[in-house]
């Protein structure tokens, strides 16, 4: 019982080190001028390392610092809270700014 | 001009009907921010507003409308405070909708006689927009003890490519507006280009009249 504990622990806090992005797929998120209310909020945690928004992928990705983390429940309502509906959040191991060439490159 | 209006208003519900979609100048931006507008209606209406929004439902702020008649002497220079209210929002997966209303109080010159008097103002706007197409619909009351006045806008607008955060807006919009008969005879119309990229918003062009009629809004 004690190792199986141990285990999850271990996998659950590999798993949080490697998350680099968090990526949110977003709802309502038609208008660039309307969308810096998310790219400012969620600038400001102390978590964020960098933001990007994108309203062709209906997405908001968000970097955390190193050793720091915005939880799901955070994201979600800091979206929420920003007047947008959240429909998934996923965390991935790519790095932010290979999305935002990625975005950059497809626009 | 009752009729008129009903007629902008069957256009724009039979736009919303076939899913075009609306957008305006919003009077809430964002959750802690903080907009400045700056409206030139075609020498009939001038208008500057600020606002600050503690979240994205409601926002405070005030401005200054002057009212120039076109039709006689009249002129309203109305100051007011005003509470911005957004009742209801739809987030649909390419599109969003909005209404808002507001209410406000302040106080009204009336041109010629220099009388002060309390005012109010209340309003309400849909609007329905997605990267490409858009419409809004708004509704202004301003009544004091001496006038009445009514001002309804419609916008339909399209843009010939869809934004992004990063990249410049364009859009074409049509505008009518309808005014009381106090100020203007029949429906105004205006052809604008909107331009909006990050936090400054710039819209600018012409009326039937042939007189400019712009606007600037910056989001911080």
């Amino acid at each position: 019982m004690k190792r199986t504990l141990i285990a999850v622990l271990l996998a659950l806090s590999t798993s949080i080190a490697m998350a680099e992005t968090i990526e949110a797929t977003v709802n309502g998120l038609v208008c660039g001028f309307c969308a810096q209310g998310i790219d400012k909020t969620l600038r400001k945690h102390p978590a964020t390392a960098d933001v990007v928004v994108s309203l062709e992928n209906r997405l908001v990705a968000v970097a955390t610092k190193e050793g720091m983390d915005l939880t799901d429940a955070e994201l979600r309502k800091a979206l929420t809270d920003a007047g947008y509906e959240v429909k998934a959040i996923v965390r991935t191991e790519t790095p932010i700014g290979e999305i935002r060439a990625k975005l950059k490159a497809a626009q | 001009m009752q009729f008129p209006f009903a007629r902008i208003a069957s256009a724009i519900v039979l736009a919303t009907c076939q899913l075009l979609a609306v957008a305006e100048a919003k009077p809430i931006a964002f959750a802690e921010g903080t907009t400045v507008m700056a409206e030139y209606g075609g020498g009939t209406m001038t208008e500057i507003q600020a606002y600050y929004s503690p979240n994205y439902r409601y926002s405070i702020g005030g401005g200054h409308l002057t009212l120039d008649s076109e039709v006689n002497d009249d002129e309203h220079d109305i100051t007011y405070a005003r509470l911005n209210f957004l009742p209801k929002r739809w987030n649909l997966e390419s599109a969003q909708a909005n209404v808002f209303v507001w209410a406000g109080a302040g106080e009204a010159q009336i041109g010629g006689t220099g009388d002060r008097e309390f005012a109010w103002n209340a309003g309400a706007q849909f609007d329905y927009e997605t990267r490409r197409i858009y419409a809004s619909l708004r509704t202004d009351l301003h009544e004091a003890d001496s006038f009445s006045h009514r001002i309804h806008t419609l916008q339909l607008g399209v843009a010939p490519y869809k934004h992004d955060y990063d990249t410049l807006a364009v859009w074409f919009v049509v505008q009518g507006r309808d005014y009381d008969d106090d100020l203007y005879q029949g429906t105004e119309w205006a052809l604008l280009l909107r331009l909006f990229k990050r936090n400054a918003w710039l819209e600018a062009g012409v009326t039937n009249d042939g007189k400019a009629q712009a606007m600037l809004m910056f989001n911080f």
